[in-house]
Formats: C-alpha cells, structure tokens, sequence
C-alpha cells in the first residue's frame, strides 16, 4: 500500500527523511543506507537523477514531461516513484520553499538510459530484536541495580 | 540478574572496562599476536580461544613506523573479580540504537544475546574487555575469526577497514572479491592458491586507502562447504580434517593450500564479483560500481558491529577508486585461477 501517494499533490518539495538516510553516487548511480535498519537502496540512472532533485528540495513538478530514460516522465510515473519512496522511508514532504531545478540536470535525464525504478537490497538487514516485556521487571538497568542490592 | 538499559549501557561499559583491567595479573595466560600496523595483546583463560589466537592470524613481519598497541581482556566470572554478564533489559534492541549510544560516549560495542556474550572497547585508550558468562561460552564463528570486532573498531578509528571480501593476487598485485555468502567467494579463492596465486585472507580482509588501495592480512583461516572441497581436491590433500565449523563447513589454513607464504599485502587493482555461473569457461566483464558497492558493504557493514556511517563512506570510496567486474565462475579450478591470473598480468580490459 502506497499510502505517501496521497502527499503528492500537496506538497511538490520533499527532503531526505532523515539523518539516518546516507547516500553516495557511483558515476551518476545513486546508492541510499539507512543507517537505523542496514537497508540498502539502489537507484537506475534517472531514478538516481530524479533522488538528486528531490532530496535537494527541488520542485517535483517541474520533472514532469522532461526527458529520461527513453521517454518522457510522466505525471502519474512520478507520482508512484515518490510515493515509493516515501513509503520506503527515503524522503518525507517538506515545507521549504521549493528549489528551481538547475538546467544541467535536464540534459543529464536526457541522457539516461534505465526507466525510474529503485531496488531495494535488505537480506542483510538487521533483525530486530525484542527482548519480551515480561522478562523485564522494572528495567532498573546498571550501576542503579548493582547500588540497590 | 542486573539488566542494562540504552540509558546506562556507557555506564556498564565502562564498569566492565574497569573490572577487567583490574583483574590484570588474575588472568592464566597472555598471548601477543602482531598484526599489520598492530601489536595486540589478549589477556585470558587456556582453551579454545586461546589456542585459536595462536593459530587464526597471520603474523605480520616488523612494520615501520612503530605498530600501535591494543589490549583485550577476554573475561569470565570463574576469574576473580570479573562479574556475571548482565542481561540487555530493554523493550528494543536495535545493532544501529546500540552502536550509536555506545559511540555518543566514545565506546564501541557489541552484544550477543543468546548467550549474554559482551564486546566493549575504548578505541582512544585501545583497551576492550570480551565478558562471557563462562570460559567456552562465546558464539561458535569467534575462534575461526578471533576478536574481529575488536580489531574492526581499532582500524576503523586509524581510518582503515576490515572487509569481507576475499583477495587473490600475483606479484603484489591483486583483486578484491566481493558478494554475499555463497557468491564463491572462499571457493574462488581457494582455487587461485591452489594453482599459483596468492591471497591475504578469503572472509576479512585489512583495506588501506592511503596512497592506493592495499590489501594485508589478519586471519589465516579458510572455509569451504562439502561440496567445494570436494571439487577443489581438499579432501585427499588436507591429510588431517578437524571437525566442521558451525556452518558445517570444513576449515583449514591458507598454509595448509600453499606453500608460499601470504605476502604482508596486495595492491588492489580491481573489485570483483564472483558469480556461479553453473558451467562453461570463466569470464570477466565490467560491471557498474552501483552495483559493485551493493555486493561489496552490505555484509562488510552488517557483520561488523557499529561504525556503520563511516563504512558506508569508506567503501564507497574504496569502489570509486577501483575499476569494478563481474567474474563468472567456470566449474574447473585450474581455469578459473588461469582466469584471474590472465586478467591481473596482461591488463583489465
């Protein structure tokens, strides 16, 4: 369920969810970590582009009908890759006044190749692990435990 | 049976820093293992840890400058003075939630709950202190990889990085190989000892980016699954098989592979997926460093408790700055070192 579709139309700038949200670029690809569960994210080249636009804070909207990946974006297009990444918990809707989109970036979604697409890589993900409440009677913890006895 | 909590967790560290370093003279034996750049000291019991330290690593020759000293205290109560290891008493536990609050108080740490098993170290003293609830009771990866954890933490504060990777070379220069388990790694790098390569490590790996990317040794060990080892010939050829590892897998030391000796490093010259590809010759083609650094840090980050941040940033650099392929696997050992061994001497194009 894509329930970040709905934000679409009320907000066009996004941000990057949060500080533990990192991401580096390998000759133009986007590679994403969140930190808190060791998931990683792989973007296609103008997935990568379109990453770079909306985590700066650029208008989303102005991406619609450019160039990428060998056809055009579309608005609807658009609109399931950031709801995917809202849901992903990858960006959040923000409140900035948007940015405009810098001319260079057009020519380089013109130049991509790969539809808009994200890959999601978590067999490494961390397992949480929940020590079962009733176990735990107050969780005192250390030194208090330790002092009160 | 006290509990600690993500508030007190520096606080416990630190205590059990403290227990252990005062129980110094109390511990049965010392063992002073020398590893690249590092001369580490372990304070504990006889058995199985002990003689793991004495036959895991591969000992590195005199380093210049002066190698940097750390100090581990592996820890039980049946030594006077160490306490019962605490239970982890929050609702949630989280590997990031731990690491982070550990790291707010310059601490670095790991926690094993099945069996209440303790890592904490002070990377800016370069002392740790591994408790156990008693002296064989440590997860069964630890002795073929001892105080890997420790080690992590003490090279990534120095800027460098344990990696999972595997690593073959020839003439001082050599590849990484990177994947997940069962990508063909170890089986790709014993196939290369076996026919005239040389490797630094098949699991974990020393990576420097200063001045180039270097590869040095750390442990000795290698592993392969039944059926590998059949493949590579191991079982005629290891007269003395120890009883399979907890992966059920049998391990052996690269010496047992290779008469010649590990050399103290390789320079990298490329990053390399091995692929199993399920027959025909072995073939080496580019591939993207996007997906390169996907196969690379994802298990380098999840084995490797904490400093997950820092990692990210140090393989991704590590990728940018080597040219990266996929190398799928033949089935024949001797072809697929042939492979390796043609792309390393007459270039990686």
């Amino acid at each position: 369920m894509l329930s970040g579709a709905t934000m679409m139309h009320e907000s066009h700038a996004y941000a990057v969810a949060s500080r533990d949200i990192v991401f580096e670029s390998f000759d133009g690809e986007a590679v994403v970590l969140n930190l808190a569960n060791g998931k990683y994210f792989g973007f296609s080249d103008s997935g990568s582009k379109v990453w770079q636009a909306l985590s700066s804070g650029m208008d989303a909207r102005a991406l619609v009908g450019l160039a990428a990946g060998g056809s055009t974006i579309g608005e609807a297009q658009l609109d399931h890759f950031i709801a995917q990444l809202l849901e992903l918990g990858l960006l959040v809707p923000s409140d900035a006044t948007v940015q405009p989109l810098p001319d260079e970036l057009a020519a380089e979604l013109a130049a991509t190749n790969e539809p808009l697409d994200v890959s999601i890589h978590d067999d490494l993900a961390d397992l949480i692990v929940i020590d079962p409440i009733h176990e735990v009677e107050e969780p005192l913890g250390w030194p208090a435990v330790k002092q009160a006895s | 049976m006290p509990r600690v909590t993500l508030e007190t967790l520096p606080d416990y560290g630190r205590y059990l820093l403290a227990a252990a370093e005062d129980a110094g003279l109390r511990y049965p034996t010392t063992r002073k293992v020398s590893l690249p750049l590092l001369e580490l000291t372990v304070h504990l019991g006889h058995g199985v840890l002990a003689d793991a330290l004495g036959h895991a690593f591969v000992e590195a020759g005199h380093d210049r400058p002066e190698p940097a000293a750390c100090r581990v205290f592996i820890a039980h109560p049946g030594i006077h003075g160490i306490p019962e290891p605490a239970r982890w008493g929050d609702a949630h536990f989280t590997e990031h939630g731990f690491a982070k609050r550990l790291a707010e108080a310059g601490l670095r740490g790991h926690y094993f709950h099945d069996l209440d098993f303790w890592q904490i170290y002070d990377p800016h003293r370069s002392v740790g202190v591994q408790l156990m609830a008693s002296a064989d009771a440590f997860p069964p990866w630890e002795p073929g990889a001892p105080l890997r954890a420790f080690l992590h933490w003490e090279y990534a504060a120095r800027g460098m990085r344990l990696t999972h990777a595997g690593t073959l070379g020839i003439d001082g220069k050599g590849i990484l190989l990177a994947g997940a388990g069962g990508a063909g790694k170890s089986g790709t790098v014993a196939a290369g000892l076996l026919n005239g390569l040389d490797s630094v490590g098949d699991d974990y790996v020393l990576i420097d980016l200063v001045g180039g990317v270097t590869a040095r040794p750390l442990f000795s060990t290698l592993k392969q699954d039944a059926r590998g080892f059949a493949r590579l010939g191991l079982q005629q050829r290891l007269a003395e098989q120890g009883p399979l590892n907890w992966q059920g897998k049998h391990t052996f030391h690269i010496g047992d592979v290779t008469p010649r000796p590990v050399p103290a490093m390789l320079d990298i010259v490329a990053l390399v997926m091995p692929h199993i590809s399920g027959g025909g010759a072995s073939s080496i083609m580019p591939v993207s460093r996007r997906d390169a650094m996907i196969a690379l840090a994802p298990s380098g980050i999840a084995q490797m408790p904490g400093e997950r941040e820092s990692g990210f940033r140090f393989f991704s650099e590590l990728t940018r700055l080597l040219p990266c392929f996929r190398l799928s696997l033949g089935t024949d050992p001797a072809e697929i070192a042939g492979a390796i061994e043609n792309f390393l001497t007459r270039g990686l194009s």
